[in-house]
């Protein structure tokens, strides 16, 4: 049910941001990281429409790799 | 640098007296074991045992039921995460089963998967009362913190059933003393709340504890390291997902969560009242409180109440006293399209992940990790 997935920074507006993964992008709040410097182009974890921590580009492909062989197991 | 070889290789190596039992409690831990195969790949040597992983499966029957209730009686549109909707009751309410029953039979229930989504729905339909029906754990629970503390329309009101991690599985390790001889702690509730919120395993239960992330690496370290605890006599609290999570974990999110809600006794299904384990308003926001609006229902059960053990084979699973195979329902009776037990439902409860899974083999697994590296900090 909180299967968090990396996503990209596209732009970023006030709390809000749009992020980008796998040609989807989303509306996705900034306010949980708020300690934290996010800029555009930037990878963030993203949990119900929320960023929960800003992770690395490698580790944003580690977790992509991952997600694609659930999505392929499951289908 | 340590490759996924090299870490089979050692765990597979490593002989012991006896199996080490590891306890999970992430139904994403679950998953990533599972179809890796780890479980059937190191059985001589280690147990993994899936424990309280799920927020949908531990949900009480009460607090469904109400939902239900709110749905058909008082004319509210109902809106929750998309698993909640499938979980069934055992006591019905008006003749519904689930949430999707009563939409079935006319009542405004839909899915949802953000809690601004839930918002959205509020202000798109401002003549009706929305009732978020919000379950989570700590992951789940901070965006809802955070969206709760915006401004929001008057016809939005919540019902909470949010829940702690570590106090369940305090209670799991109090309550099966000797069971388990270390814990693979939850990555993403660990990336809210910390690390460091682990240490109570080490010192009120000397079990040594990782954090894991969900990448078959990961997990890997985290099972190298506690074997290594094991080996070396010592017990540690280990971080493999340093990625992402720190030792006092998102301190924004804590103070968002704490600022929203406080923390009360909460019923789990399954285990009972757990002291400190549940989510209830703070002051501040508790005029969305939808049980302030709306008169409680009788729930003909002893759900209320502390139930410490039953012989429900879910509660079993649930408490990682059983394996879902075990089960004479397990893919009889209980599947995930005709869900007797709210471990088939959610898509990190352990029987639908050991239903969808069948027998995995390894091989996939390094075929694809091989390429990959983790870097050990
Ligand atoms: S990611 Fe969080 S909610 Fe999901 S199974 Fe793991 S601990 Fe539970
Ligand atoms: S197989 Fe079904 S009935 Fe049996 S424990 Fe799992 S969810 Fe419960």
């Amino acid at each position: 049910m909180c299967l968090a997935i990396p996503m990209k920074v596209i732009a970023i507006k006030g709390f809000n941001a749009t992020c980008e993964a796998k040609g989807v992008s989303r509306e996705v709040s900034l306010h949980l990281v708020q300690g934290l410097e996010v800029k555009v182009g930037d990878y963030v974890m993203v949990h119900v429409g929320y960023a929960l921590q800003v992770i690395t580009y490698d580790d944003a492909q580690v977790t992509w790799e991952m997600l694609d062989q659930v999505i392929a197991y499951d289908a | 640098m340590y490759s996924v070889e090299s870490l089979l290789r050692d765990i597979k190596n490593t002989s012991l007296s006896k199996p080490f039992r590891i306890l999970n409690v992430c139904g994403g831990h679950e998953r990533a074991i599972t179809r890796a195969g780890f479980r059937t790949l190191f059985q001589h040597n280690i147990h993994l045992i899936p424990g309280p992983g799920c927020p949908v499966c531990i949900c009480p029957e009460e607090d469904i039921a109400y939902a239900i209730h709110l749905a058909i009686n008082e004319n509210v549109v109902i809106v929750s995460f998309g698993d909640m909707l499938r979980v069934p009751v055992e006591h019905e309410m008006g003749g519904c089963s689930s949430l999707i029953d009563a939409k079935n039979q006319g009542a405004d229930i839909r899915p949802i998967s953000s809690p601004q989504e839930a918002v959205s729905i509020a202000l798109e339909e401002p003549r009706k009362v929305i009732v978020f029906f919000a379950v989570g754990f700590e992951t789940t629970m901070a965006p809802i913190a955070a969206t709760l503390l915006n401004d929001l329309p008057n016809n939005f009101k919540v019902l909470l059933s949010g829940r702690l991690t570590w106090p369940a599985v305090a209670h799991v390790l109090e309550s099966q003393p000797n069971t388990f001889d270390a814990l693979i702690a939850p990555g993403h509730v660990a990336t809210i709340m910390g690390s460091e919120e682990w240490q109570f395993a080490i010192d009120h239960h000397n079990l040594p504890v990782s954090i894991a992330g969900f990448h078959p690496e990961s997990l890997l370290l985290s099972l190298q390291t506690l074997l290594g605890n094991c080996s070396n006599k010592v017990v540690t609290l280990s971080n493999r997902y340093p990625e992402v999570v720190k030792q006092n974990g998102n301190a924004a999110a804590k103070a968002i969560i704490n600022k929203a809600f406080t923390i009360v006794d909460a019923h789990w299904r399954g285990i009972g009242v757990i002291p400190g384990s549940g989510f209830s308003f703070a002051s501040r926001l508790s005029h969305l409180d939808a049980t302030n609006d709306y008169a409680p229902v009788d729930f003909p059960s002893q759900c209320a109440q502390n139930v410490p053990e039953t012989t429900s084979p879910c509660e079993k699973v649930i408490l990682g006293k059983m394996a879902p195979d075990a089960c004479p329902f397990f893919g009889q009776e209980c599947k995930p399209a005709s869900p007797k037990g709210a471990c088939m439902v959610s898509d990190e409860g352990a029987c639908r992940i050991w239903y969808s899974s069948g027998e995995r083999s390894i091989t996939n697994v390094i075929k694809k990790g091989n390429t990959l590296k983790v870097e050990m900090k």
